[in-house]
């Protein structure tokens, strides 16, 4: 110890302290000349590199190194090769150890240059982080785990401080690395004006972070955007905030699914739904129909045959002979009616035309021409879109019922009056039969208005099928009809059209 | 059954109001018979009449199926007109309809003594008529 032995010459009580310093450190120190062999070190040093206490002394320092550790040693200590070491700092790495049963240690080596009474030394700080190095290497591979969960998930990630600056996104997030880095430590509104895109974005996403920052809880919603494809994604999106063991925000975490497929589904099964309800309502409808509107003839054609054959008079008898034929008409006109529209119905390969509503127009005023005359109507066509494409069997039936429902019901006080116009608009055509006829309360039979066999007016004619048929053709084509009405002011029936395009 | 009853037919099918008559008059009851061919027509006449028990009716023999105002909508009025009738009158349901749709919606009024499917039989009517009495 030729060291501690020129500090004791030093200064006495200094040296002594220093000694056990030395002695008790928690780092091992070695201590070199200038070229690098060992002169002394200290017991932490034996237990470290597992040497004898004095083995290594006068050995050069290179030895306590591997050989790949050598090679980086070997260029460290260049540069204090020739120098004076006077305006030298220390160096510090990490490197790898050889204990005295060759096996590897890690290691911290801190490296000071010194000169002593004129003499150059290096005295090198170790430490044995091999311990250290596992939990590292643990932690990494932990942490490579979990940023691989998170960068993989399906899902896109972001995680905020609380001061809504960007901790983390993940790949579902933003695809592109450049602005994945770009973006951590910054806040939406530099995000986007890194990216030339809308501040109304950052604003809604800054609203949404206050929200959840203020409340302490959790939001959900649903957004739904065009991808680069022009298809709209949509996303559940969720925010909740994370906070520290003493209450406050440290984190919000931002994720969200895309539910595109799950929201197709639900329009779908809602379109089923309303499809299936509207149907069923038809079903019952027409059991409704089937079971009075044809059992009624039926029971009354049973009784008269009963009463004929117990009739006793042939007056009698030819009475309700009488009778029978108007039931028997009345059963065939019921029974053709409803295979009519059962018809229309399943009737789906119907085909669409090209029809001139001018030319439909006319074509079924011609068919009315006697009750025209008759009731000295006048009609007033305003068909600002000219064409539609529908079955023509079903726009002649259409404009056939509603014209001739309007000479049927009207005003015995006013000579009839009928506009009919047709509108555009998106793909949809509107057509609309205005008169000023009876008029209908529509209070008390809004829901029976298009129903089979209802009637709202005492007429000789009203059977109350035309509507209801003009309904069905309608509705087959996708189409919407419904009513406005004032009892002695007149109706007003519309027409939605459906593809139009 | 000395004392005339007075029954109303509320339908509008002509054919089946001839019959029912018919059938009425070979049951042996005395009977006054008034029609109505819809709904709106009876509930009018209800509405000027209820106080005068002479002008009421003894049994309703009420279609579903009707053109203007339907038996549901003729029920739905007279449910209240009844309860301040100035005699009870026995209101009984004539429908052509078996859709069971039809007679469970009836349940909902009680106003309804019983769902008849037509036609009406001779012996449902005299029932109809001796439940009259019975109950007097």
């Amino acid at each position: 110890m030729e060291l501690s032995k020129s500090t004791v010459e030093y200064s006495a009580p200094q040296a002594e302290e220093m000694e056990s310093i030395f002695q008790n450190s928690i780092y091992a120190v070695v201590v070199t000349d200038e070229m690098g062999k060992i002169l002394l070190w200290n017991p932490k040093a034996v237990k470290v590199f597992n040497y004898g206490p004095k083995e290594v002394v006068g050995k050069l320092f290179f030895t306590l190194l591997t050989n790949e550790a050598r090679l980086e040693y070997y260029s460290l200590m260049k540069e204090y090769e020739g120098s004076d070491f006077a305006d030298l700092s220390g160096n510090y790495v990490e490197s790898i150890g050889l204990k005295k049963d060759q096996t590897e240690i890690n290691i911290s080596l801190g490296i000071s240059p010194t000169v002593f009474k004129g003499n150059k030394y290096f005295i090198y700080y170790i430490n044995d982080i091999t311990n250290r190095k596992q939990i590292a290497t643990a932690l990494d591979k932990q942490k490579e785990f979990y940023e691989n969960i998170l960068n993989k998930l399906p899902t896109d990630i972001a995680v905020f401080d609380a001061n809504h600056k960007y901790l983390f996104v993940n790949p579902g997030a933003i695809s592109v690395e450049e602005y994945r880095k770009f973006i951590v430590g910054k806040d939406d509104y530099e995000y986007a004006a890194y990216r030339n895109r809308p501040v109304s974005t950052a604003d809604e996403r800054r609203e949404q972070f206050l929200q959840v920052k203020n409340t302490g809880k959790e939001i959900r919603w649903e957004d739904s955007l065009p991808d680069p494809n022009g298809n709209i994604i949509t996303h559940l999106r969720r925010m909740f905030p994370v906070h520290d063991e003493n209450g406050d925000l440290s984190m919000v975490i931002g994720f969200g699914i895309d539910i595109t497929e799950r929201k197709l589904m639900e329009v779908k099964q809602a379109g089923l739904v309303e499809q299936l309800s509207a149907q069923n309502v038809q079903l019952i409808d027409f059991c409704n129909i089937v079971s009075h509107n044809l059992r009624a003839p039926l029971v009354n054609i049973s009784m008269l045959v009963e009463l004929i054959e117990k009739s006793t008079t042939h007056e009698k008898q030819a009475q309700y002979i009488s009778k029978l034929k108007p039931v028997i008409e009345n059963l065939h006109t019921t029974f053709n009616e409803l295979v009519e529209s059962i018809q229309i119905k399943h009737d789906l390969e119907i085909k669409s035309e090209k029809i001139n509503f001018k030319h439909c127009f006319e074509r079924t005023l011609e068919g009315l021409a006697s009750e025209v005359i008759k009731s000295e109507a006048t009609f007033i066509p305003d068909f600002e879109t000219e064409f539609i494409n529908f079955p023509p069997k079903y726009l002649f039936s259409i404009f056939h019922n509603l014209l001739s429902n309007a000479l049927k019901y009207q005003s015995p006080s006013r000579k009839l009056n009928v506009k009919i116009s047709t509108k555009k608009y998106a793909d949809k055509i509107l057509l609309s039969v205005e008169d000023n006829g009876l008029g209908v309360d529509l209070e008390k039979h809004r829901s029976s208005f298009f129903k089979i066999g209802k009637v709202f007016h005492r007429h000789a004619n009203a059977k109350g099928f035309g509507l209801y048929m003009t309904k069905t053709q309608v509705e087959a084509m996708n189409g919407k009809i419904w009513v406005e009405s004032t009892p002695d002011v007149g109706s007003t029936f519309f027409i939605e059209f459906a593809n139009q395009q | 059954m000395s004392m005339e009853k007075h029954i109303f037919l509320v339908d509008d099918d002509e054919t089946f109001v001839f019959l029912t008559k018919e059938v009425i008059s070979f049951a042996n009851i005395k009977t006054k018979i008034t029609e109505f061919s819809d709904g709106q027509l009876a509930i009018n006449y209800f509405k000027e009449n209820y106080d005068k028990p002479e002008k009421l009716p003894d049994v309703i023999l009420l279609d579903l199926h009707m053109h203007i105002m339907d038996g549901w909508d003729f029920l739905h009025e007279y449910a209240t007109l009844e309860k301040v009738f100035s005699k009870k009158v026995k209101l009984y349901v004539v429908s052509s309809s078996i859709s069971p749709h039809d007679i469970e919606r009836s349940k909902n009024y009680k106003v309804i003594e019983d769902f008849i499917i037509k036609p009406l039989e001779q012996l449902k009517f005299e029932e109809i008529i001796e439940g009259l009495t019975q109950n007097a």
